[in-house]
């Protein structure tokens, strides 16, 4: 039996009185994607946040490579890339500066050079010395993507990775995709229009009202995303 | 461990000669106290190593405070703080980073703080000077040690630097205490082995303070 990557186990989560996630169950087994769609305020993100341990659960479990979220083992938080809304990147260091950062924070070997490296990936070479605080939403977007995929994580979150990115950013974001599961790595992406990840077949859900359900249907080519259609 | 460490103290001392926020804060609001200190006291009462040690550590607690708060802070700023959370560094690592950023900052402001003393208080520059250094020194990291601890609660609020003050201030007393004590005592004249007794309870409060901090941080910051 395989150990699913990340894996949540009637996950609910409570603010205050107020259920925003119900019991939530996902498993995201190596070389699968997940999306889940959902409406503003559906609960998507708080799902993200809910299985990266960064918020408390009222109750169930959220579980990466076998084990309890809130016990993750340093070197396996390695194996995890997470983009959120927020880049959590320093404003006043130049995007090859939080990069570095990053890169030695995740124990890369030669962390100037992996910056390099995916700088040109992200088409962020031009403005490698520029300080994040100088860049645009977009290009701010591209290097909170390199910040997640700096470390060759085997599991990446995108908390809607799309947001504010233009046709040929969005297509990096579908190669980086789609090699991460070529290499036997798990991507669980949400977004608030259907998507669909190209060369492979995602598990689609839908948030309604704090409950995970199944898709009810296949994204149309209409709604689908440009850079899935090229 | 220690790679992460360098990487968040190379980070926040990156930011801090970029931005100088901290150093800069520190040294006006120094600067303030003194000057008030020393109108206050008057040319008699000045001069005494009582009122010299007292100022030096009015000033220390009013910058310090402040300083450790910016510091916590910045890490809020674009939610920074969750993605050290997200990283593989320990927490306790994080809280070591911080609190050694945010003593070196203070560190420098002493040293112009030092400076300002000695003109002020006509001080003469000899030897006592510099046996004032371990005492500010532990008086300085047990400082930085709560206040980067509290700071991470009171960065998120409104009114936080107010509450910090209100939160730290009575857990540093004995620390006050002992290093007004233990300052003018030096600055009197005498040696360190003079002022054991305070520099012990420098030593056992920054000890107590760091083993909270290392311990408590990851709950604090989550």
């Amino acid at each position: 039996m395989t150990t699913a990557l990340v894996e949540a186990l009637s996950l609910s989560v409570m603010f205050g009185l107020r259920p925003v996630l119900t019991e939530v169950n996902l498993k995201l087994e190596r070389g699968r994607a997940a999306v889940i769609t959902g409406a503003n305020g559906a609960g998507k993100s708080t799902l993200v946040h809910a299985l990266c341990g960064l918020i408390g659960l009222s109750a169930g479990q959220a579980r990466m490579f076998g084990q309890d979220i809130r016990r993750l083992r340093a070197d396996d938080r390695r194996r995890v890339g997470v983009t959120l809304h927020r880049s959590m990147l320093y404003l006043n260091l130049t995007a090859r500066e939080n990069l570095e950062f990053y890169a030695k924070l995740n124990a890369c070997q030669k962390p100037s050079e992996q910056a390099a490296r995916w700088l040109e990936r992200l088409g962020l070479g031009a403005v490698a010395e520029q300080r994040a605080r100088d860049l645009s939403r977009g290009m701010e977007q591209r290097l909170a993507l390199a910040r997640a995929m700096i470390g060759e994580p085997e599991l990446v979150l995108f908390d809607e990775p799309f947001a504010s990115l233009d046709r040929q950013g969005a297509a990096v974001v579908g190669e980086l995709i789609q090699e991460l599961l070529a290499r036997g790595g798990a991507a669980l992406l949400t977004s608030h229009e259907p998507l669909t990840v190209k060369g492979a077949e995602p598990e689609n859900y839908q948030l309604v009202s704090g409950r995970l359900l199944p898709a009810a249907a296949q994204p149309s080519r209409r709604t689908a995303w440009r850079w899935m259609l090229t | 461990m220690l790679t992460g460490f360098c990487a968040l103290l190379h980070k926040d001392l990156t930011l801090e000669r970029r931005g100088g926020r901290v150093v800069i804060e520190l040294c006006v609001l120094s600067l303030l106290v003194l000057v008030v200190l020393v109108v206050a006291y008057g040319p008699e009462t000045g001069g005494r190593p009582e009122s010299a040690a007292g100022a030096l550590w009015v000033a220390l607690i009013l910058s310090g405070l402040p300083g450790a708060s910016l510091a916590v802070a910045a890490e809020h700023e674009n939610d920074c703080l969750t993605g050290l959370r997200l990283s593989p560094l320990e927490p306790a690592t994080i809280y070591a980073a911080k609190v050694a950023a945010v003593a070196l900052s203070m560190a420098v402001s002493q040293a112009a703080t030092l400076l300002l003393l000695v003109l002020f208080f006509n001080l003469q520059f000899d030897l006592n000077l510099l046996r004032l250094i371990p005492i500010l020194l532990l008086g300085t990291l047990g400082l930085c040690a709560l206040s980067t601890l509290l700071g991470t609660i009171t960065s998120r609020l409104r009114a936080g630097e107010m509450l910090l003050a209100l939160l730290t201030a009575p857990l540093y007393v004995p620390e006050l205490i002992a290093g007004v004590k233990a300052s003018a005592a030096v600055l009197s004249g005498a040696s360190l082995a003079a002022v054991v007794l305070p520099l012990k309870i420098l030593a056992a409060c920054d000890l107590l303070f760091v083993v909270c901090g290392y311990l408590l941080f990851e709950y604090l910051a989550g």
